[in-house]
């Protein structure tokens, strides 16, 4: 009994893990270099849908999620047009681009995807940690995009933490005046930071149409990026870091599938369940009061030379 | 992105922009005026690329751009009943309007008009079904709205008690509060009391709770006025008090208006406890006024998120609050028409707001400042 309640909780959270992990990825990267992307809840519902959209006219797995990746990097140029070049407020901003992205996918729900249904991913047999007991019936519930969420995860901590790129990335996150004299090209490490985190964003949103029914609703991502938003604080910006606590909201969300084969949780009603990875992000974003934003997060940023001109 | 006469008018406001910034502490006051961004022609500027960028999209989708124009407007404006929809969504867009606007005066980022809406409704729809039947119209009115904007508050305040008293980012837990206030409606809907004939939405509250009507045949009640009201008594709070200058102050400058006395902790608990309750006041708005029950389809009309597109096209000035609500609602509700008459879902609504206040953005007819390091 007990068995098959950890192994459903652990199963299901693992694959609920995945679209949060790839977006606060995302996230950690734009922050890094003093983006804050809110508009991340809206990439994620744009890679969804064309996810979803090319799933269902091509039957083409890899393509449909190259699409929505592709999506993502596509909302990462607007974006990044707007909070790098045109140096709008990012906060509104993003907050606009998550409206505009609700509208637009759901007229395309509405007019040309219309409830059909784009093939899954199935889950894959892990090599060699496929074969020990226990462990086996988690991992290979899994498809190959939680292998590759992990191992993007371990390869943007070494981008970020280990690599010039990264430590340009993060200077122009917290000093931009003083990169920018250093000879650091700030507005193009923010458009590449803003463009790549926006492609994890997209690739999330296809990850989570392709891993669930294939069905693409409006309003589908309910939330999740925001729920990265919140992960990316809890976690630090360290991609190693936001791997367990994008595993922690995982779970509380897998809750609500083994709630009803506990009897101890018989009086709590569903609601509760469904509200309860926002209380979570609520409670640990909470907790985690010292984690500081990079100094220049939010705050456009412009060569002096452009302002006294 | 193309620049065409906006771009130009950018340049400009830049200048100015400076000029204001010089000016120190008359600076909070200058982002009050709204006629400045119409001197810009920055205005003019956005919607000629919003145009642009609808038709696109409108042309994209397979339709006809000046269709969806006339559409829009024969449809929110020109028959007695479509005015109405017009008139009361206006006032819901008010009042979440001002539950942005008057945190983002001290730059605090409440994003979660949705939630304290949601809450406020909650209430209002628990007041209607549980007190008597009997009770006196007047009074059980009267009993709705104060609870809502109570319940509303409340459900405000957390974000700003939270930031307040432990530092903790407000756009985070505002935004996490939107959800957890539409699972509480989702209890209250499909739980407590839920309408046996009609899936996810409530019972109907009692008859002596409706709020009465002002304009009958046009479905318009009194609440036009409860967001009248709002919005004059939010005027008078943030231009006319020491409450709403210690608002101001903060917004222009926290760190300065610290070292002057402020005290900041009490313009972050009251600003969002003040939005919480005009963000109640639209949820009482939809229980007692439009729908009398509760409708989980609320959540996909996006009130508290279109709020937000409000107060900046009112460039968060509380009476400027009014016409963009109105202008916002006809967008909305003339898009309700679209899937019938040119073949468009009526999201289309909420693509035109959000670009327009993009664009806005874009071309420098709203601007935000930035203290500097």
């Amino acid at each position: 009994m007990t068995e098959v309640v950890l192994i459903t909780l652990f199963g299901s959270g693992l694959a609920l893990m995945v679209p949060v992990l790839l977006a606060a990825l995302g996230e950690a990267i734009s922050e890094q270099a003093g983006v804050l992307n809110v508009g991340i809840e809206g990439t994620m519902l744009f890679g969804a849908a064309i996810c979803a959209l090319v799933g269902v006219n091509t039957a083409n797995v890899p393509l449909a999620l190259l699409a929505g990746t592709a999506t993502g990097m596509g909302a990462g140029v607007v974006l990044s047009a707007l909070y790098v070049r045109r140096g709008t407020d990012q906060i509104v901003t993003g907050l606009l681009f998550n409206i505009f992205a609700l509208g637009v996918t759901g007229i395309l729900t509405a007019q040309v995807i219309i409830g059909n249904t784009a093939p899954t991913l199935s889950p894959w047999t892990v090599p060699l940690l496929g074969r020990i007991p226990k462990l086996r019936d988690v991992l290979n519930e899994q498809n190959f995009l939680f292998w590759i969420s992990i191992i993007l995860a371990i390869v943007i901590f070494y981008l970020l933490r280990r690599t010039w790129w990264g430590l340009y990335a993060r200077a122009a996150g917290e000093r931009p005046h003083a990169s920018s004299s250093a000879g650091l090209d700030v507005w193009r490490l923010r458009y590449t930071a803003v463009i790549a985190g926006n492609a994890l964003a997209g690739l999330g949103g296809a990850a989570l149409v392709m891993s669930t029914s294939g069905r693409f609703i409006p309003g589908f991502t309910s939330g999740r990026g925001f729920i990265a938003l919140g992960v990316v604080v809890v976690a630090r910006w360290n991609p190693l870091w936001v791997v367990a606590i994008a595993g922690l909201f995982g779970l509380s969300q897998a809750l609500q599938f083994v709630a009803g084969l506990i009897d101890f949780f018989e009086p709590v009603p569903d609601q509760f369940w469904l509200a309860l990875p926002y209380l979570v992000t609520v409670a640990a974003v909470a907790v985690s009061r010292g984690s500081r934003y990079p100094a220049a997060v939010g705050i456009p940023w412009r060569e002096p030379a452009a302002e006294a001109r | 992105m193309s620049e065409g006469s906006g771009g130009e008018g950018a340049a400009d406001t830049k200048l100015s922009d400076q000029a204001a910034a010089t000016r120190g502490s008359r600076d909070g006051l200058a982002r009050l005026n709204v006629l400045a961004a119409i001197r810009h022609g920055d205005i003019l500027g956005s919607i000629l690329l919003t145009v642009a960028v609808m038709a696109i999209i409108v042309v994209a989708f397979g339709g006809n751009p000046w269709t969806v124009a006339k559409t829009i407007i024969n449809n929110s404006l020109a028959e007695e009943i479509f005015l109405g929809q017009t008139i009361m969504t206006a006032a819901i867009l008010i009042l979440t309007g001002l539950a942005a606007a008057i945190p983002f005066t001290a730059r605090l980022w409440n994003i979660g008009g949705e939630g304290q809406m949601f809450a406020g409704a909650v209430v209002a729809v628990t007041l209607g079904i549980m007190l008597p039947e009997g009770t006196a119209h007047g009074l059980f009115v009267l009993i709705l709205i104060v609870g809502a904007a109570a319940g509303g508050a409340l459900w405000g305040s957390v974000p700003g008690v939270l930031k307040a008293y432990f530092g903790i980012n407000e756009i985070v837990t505002s935004l996490m509060l939107n959800f957890l206030a539409f699972f509480a409606a989702n209890y209250v809907v499909t739980v407590a009391w839920p309408e046996i004939y009609a899936q996810l939405q409530s019972q109907e509250i009692h008859d002596n709770a409706h709020f009465p009507d002002f304009w009958a045949s046009a479905k318009v009640d009194i609440s036009v006025f409860i967001a009248l009201a709002a919005a004059l008594a939010a005027w008078v709070l943030i231009t006319r008090t020491s409450l709403g200058f210690s608002i101001r102050s903060v917004g222009a400058n926290p760190r300065a208006a610290r070292l002057a006395g402020v005290r900041t902790r009490l313009v972050t608990v009251s600003s969002f406890l003040t939005a919480g309750a005009a963000g109640g006041l639209a949820g009482a708005v939809t229980v007692g006024g439009i729908h009398h029950d509760l409708a989980l389809d609320l959540w996909i009309s996006n009130y508290g998120y279109v709020g937000i597109a409000v107060a900046l096209l009112a460039r968060l000035n509380p009476i400027a609050v009014l016409p963009a609500a109105f202008i916002f609602s006809t967008l909305r509700v003339g898009s309700n028409s679209l899937q019938a008459a040119a073949g468009i879902s009526s999201s289309f609504g909420e693509v035109l707001i959000a670009t327009f206040v993009i664009m806005l953005m874009v071309t420098g007819a709203i601007r935000f400042r930035y203290a500097q390091h």
